[in-house]
């Protein structure tokens, strides 16, 4: 009894560990249980069990229930697909004026808003595509053909590449001086020579639309979500959901919606990019200083004057991070919105890694993230730059940047048009470098591909098969091997243990919905990849993040690779390890590991350098040692913040787990795929996607309920 | 009374056996929930049953297809005096088991001898209803046969023919009826 009041937590642990291994001890696994067969739903079998919901019949083999529980949740995707069915083709038709029949015509509600908005979107992107590469619909879309027939001036030339070149160095010297402006003008310089223009053009446009939507939607409902608890109790869960969906699987719904193509692509970005603008907006707000806010309303200010011109400008710099985030989710979306038809980089990527060409995908990736870390730099050089409202500037002094800019059109107009003659019968290098026709290093990526699987072949398949067959399947037979309900009490225990009563309900209703779903053994197959990366990159992260905080200059380079490598598009990470390990379950576990790398890193050093000085010199008057130190005061101080650390690991390892279905799969990210190009996969799509989210979300509120405490324990709360 | 006794001395207890106790407690309520529902939704033992059942039907289909490759491919007749080959008595129930075809060459030549069913197979377009191929233990002898009914051109008449195999045709990879005696 004693030891029980002296380590209550362990004793708990212990008690909980005996009870899940009794269970998977006691419980054996049924003689007719399979794998595959586990998932009945694409397969019709006499010896299936069914049942009926709300109408719908769902099929499933049946175990006993301390194995696997029945899909009583089975019903749930259909009932979801028959739903969006039922509200884009038969609820509420009304009539609509059709323009290009000239005649009324029935349509139900919700598919001509989806049209409309469709319609909207495609116009949007249309416009600045034109803007950037020349064309002739958005002239059309306000005239007519005939009219362009007979005016053809009319047609929209399109920028040429040295007029955007000049234009972000100049924006990039405006935010953050030389540095930033001779960056963005190589990068432009680099992309159009490449002869990647066209198709880098067609991604920002779809990107230039996207990104402001998601700003003002997520600022709007930011504000809504601060002056409202009752809109902000309402948001919390969507937004909790979102944080940890992945972006695959919110593919399937919109494309039941709204098609397929680019309006459709900007849609679903602008849906997982709002989520951050929206938390970063309530967390500007609430941070600003109560003293500012009694200070607006003392000088007589209405509502509206304290939000728009007290509250944001105060909160500024969290609202232009929540910019930057949107420009990075932005970009993260445009490979996998590909998938639905977007056009431009991310299509050509996507295609390289179908055919399996290296180097033509390494080009488009490396565009991708060129960009990505421009835009990345340019957003936080806006949002950290102070806004000069007392110099007395000239003219010139107030206007220099727009002036070059002007000059910088002018030049580049003209070199455009001499280059029309000089160019005559070729392309206009002058204006575009077409796609194709830049100089291209993808035959020496293939070559260096070749060389390394004639060099390295035997080694890595050695690697490969000692990790797939000693490793990952024996780590895989023991998570398929869990009873449910052996897994379903460890859950609600370690949800008990950590936070009381509350959390155990929380954690044990995400699992148990995942139970109850028809993809439980796909989910264990999918928790087994994210495991493993998780544990290989919290070692590498906190190895590598320890040793370089014990240096200053270490630190911060470490930090910049961290800030580079997170602006990659997730996708990019594929294209090295499929290089190497081809296409196998090992180039998705690198990638995942490469990938959830980078938080572990990150918030070991975060969390070592938040250990307060005070603590360091107390230590060191001790007489401590520097290692004894690290382990017994820094360690322990930084747990808390390792831990975040950890659980952003955790939703990383997941989403590159879900991406790696393109590679080959077995876990949940294989039937979201599927779902794409099943005609009825919307709902199975979101379910999906809502079981990897709930798995995520029991680690975090494992993970943060703990931390909360430890914080509290520690007075650092 | 006795009630608040227990609930006050339970609230005495240290927090850390409170804390333990309660994990207890909900371990044994997961565990029992789990025992609820296995009696409404376990089908264990039954999709067990079912399972050898197929099981037992896979071997056997899978028996039979070897012993059917090893045929030489053409007409295995079961009857003495022709120059085809002849089935034994094991080989022809053998055959007749792994049998489910029954060809346009044999319905036809079945047809000649019921005219009701040459009648409604003319009318009905060429369909065949139902057809089935068995060995019939008591006669020691493979019985095929079909059903042709008018129901899809308005007629409200059926006729079955059957009778015994008297051959099968091989193709080396399955076998099929090539010979119904029904008369």
């Amino acid at each position: 009894m004693e030891l029980l009041k002296k380590y209550p937590k362990l004793f708990q642990w212990l008690f909980l560990l005996v009870v899940f291994f009794a269970l998977c001890f006691a419980i054996d696994v049924p003689e007719t249980y399979k794998f595959i067969r586990g998932q009945a739903e694409f397969v019709k079998d006499p010896n299936q069990s069914t049942y009926i919901i709300f109408g719908k019949e769902v099929r499933y083999y049946a175990f006993d229930n301390f194995w696997r529980l029945p899909p009583l949740l089975g019903w749930l995707p259909i009932w979801v697909n028959d739903s969006l069915f039922f509200l884009l083709n038969e609820w509420m038709p009304m009539e609509f004026w059709n323009e290009d029949t000239q005649e009324y015509k029935t349509r139900p509600l919700v598919l001509q808003i989806t049209r409309n908005i469709t319609a909207f979107m495609t116009f949007l992107i249309e416009f600045i595509r034109e803007i950037l590469l020349g064309g002739v619909e958005t002239v059309v879309a306000f005239t007519s053909w005939d009219w362009l027939d007979k005016n053809p001036w009319a047609e929209l030339p399109g920028l040429p590449w040295t007029i955007v070149a000049a234009g972000a160095a100049i924006l990039g010297y405006k935010l953050s001086g030389k540095g930033l402006a001779i960056f963005a003008g190589l990068i432009m310089i680099y992309i159009s020579v490449f002869g990647q223009w066209k198709p880098s053009m067609q991604t920002l446009s779809f990107i230039l639309v996207a990104a402001p939507l998601s700003f003002i939607f997520g600022l709007c409902l930011g504000i809504m979500a601060y002056k409202s608890k009752r809109v902000e109790k309402a948001l919390y869960p969507i937004l909790l959901v979102m944080q940890t969906m992945p972006q695959y699987a919110v593919l399937v719904p919109a494309m039941v919606l709204f098609g397929i193509g680019d309006h459709a692509a900007v849609i679903i970005t602008m849906v997982v990019a709002i989520p951050p603008m929206i938390l970063l907006t309530i967390l500007g707000l609430r941070a600003v200083p109560s003293e500012v806010i009694e200070a607006g309303k003392m000088s007589g200010c209405t509502n509206w004057q304290l939000m728009f011109k007290v509250l944001i400008p105060t909160a500024r710099r969290d609202i232009l991070i929540g910019v930057n985030q949107v420009i990075m989710v932005c970009f993260s979306m445009a490979v996998i919105a590909a998938f639905i038809g977007a056009k431009g980089l991310g299509w050509n990527l996507l295609l390289a890694l179908n055919q399996l060409n290296i180097g033509l995908a390494l080009e488009a990736g490396l565009c991708i993230s060129l960009i990505a870390i421009l835009l990345d730099k340019m957003s936080l050089a806006w949002a950290n730059k102070q806004t000069d409202y007392f110099g007395n500037l000239t003219f010139f002094q107030r206007y220099k940047n727009t002036l070059f800019f002007a000059g910088a059109v002018l030049i580049g107009v003209i070199l455009a048009y001499v280059g029309s003659f000089l160019f005559k019968d070729s392309f206009n290098y002058f204006n575009e470098v077409p796609h194709n026709k830049g100089i291209s290093t993808a035959d020496f990526w293939n070559k260096g591909v070749d060389w390394i699987w004639d060099t390295f072949f035997q080694t890595l398949k050695i690697f490969n098969t000692w990790l797939i067959t000693e490793v990952l399947q024996p780590m895989r037979a023991l998570y398929l091997r869990m009873p449910a309900v052996a897994t379903l009490v460890l859950v609600v225990g370690a949800g008990y243990i950590v936070g009381g009563i509350r959390s155990a309900f929380t954690v044990g209703g995400l699992a148990l919905f995942i139970a109850l779903s028809p993809w439980w053994d796909r989910a264990l197959v999918t928790a087994y990849m994210a495991t493993f990366g998780v544990i290989a990159s919290c070692i590498i992260g906190l190895t590598v993040g320890t040793l370089c905080q014990q240096n200053k200059y270490t630190t911060n380079f470490m930090l910049a690779v961290c800030d580079i490598f997170q602006t990659f598009p997730s996708f990019v990470y594929l294209i090295p390890v499929m290089m190497l390990f081809g296409v196998t379950d090992t180039s998705v576990l690198i990638a995942v590991i490469v990938y959830a790398t980078i938080p572990a890193t990150r918030y070991t050093i975060e969390g070592l350098r938040s250990v307060p000085t005070a603590l360091h010199d107390a230590a060191t008057m001790s007489g401590v040692t520097k290692l004894q130190r690290l382990i017994n005061i820094e360690f322990p101080v930084a747990l808390p913040h390792i831990m975040l650390g950890v659980n952003q690991t955790i939703v990383f390892a997941l989403f590159m787990v879900i991406i790696g279905a393109f590679i080959g799969t077995e876990d949940l990210g294989q039937y979201i795929l599927k779902a794409l190009s099943d005609k009825k996969g919307g709902g199975k799509g979101l379910i999906l996607g809502i079981c990897v989210a709930f798995i995520a979300l029991i680690f975090d509120n494992l993970i943060r309920t703990w931390v909360e405490k430890r914080k509290k324990h520690l007075g650092i709360a | 009374m006795l009630q608040n006794r227990y609930l006050n001395k339970l609230k005495e207890l240290p927090e850390s056996v409170r804390q333990f106790g309660g994990l207890v407690v909900l371990t044994a309520i997961v565990i029992l929930s789990f025992g609820i529902l296995n009696i409404f939704w376990g089908g264990g033992d039954e999709l067990i049953r079912k399972m050898k059942l197929e099981e037992e039907r896979i071997a056997k289909e899978k028996k039979l297809n070897e012993l059917i490759s090893k045929l030489p491919s053409g007409i295995l007749v079961t009857f003495d005096g022709t120059e085809k080959y002849k089935l034994t008595d094991e080989l022809y129930e053998a055959v007749c088991n792994a049998t489910e075809l029954i060809p346009q060459r044999a319905i036809m030549a079945a047809h000649f001898l019921n005219y009701e069913a040459y009648e409604l197979y003319t009318i009905n377009g060429n369909k065949i209803d139902d057809t089935f191929v068995k060995w019939d233990e008591d006669k020691n002898k493979c019985f095929a046969g079909y059903t042709v009914s008018g129901n899809n051109v308005g007629v409200n008449k059926s006729a079955i023919v059957s009778g015994e195999v008297l051959s099968f045709l091989s193709t080396g990879i399955d076998t099929r009826v090539y010979f119904i005696k029904n008369f």
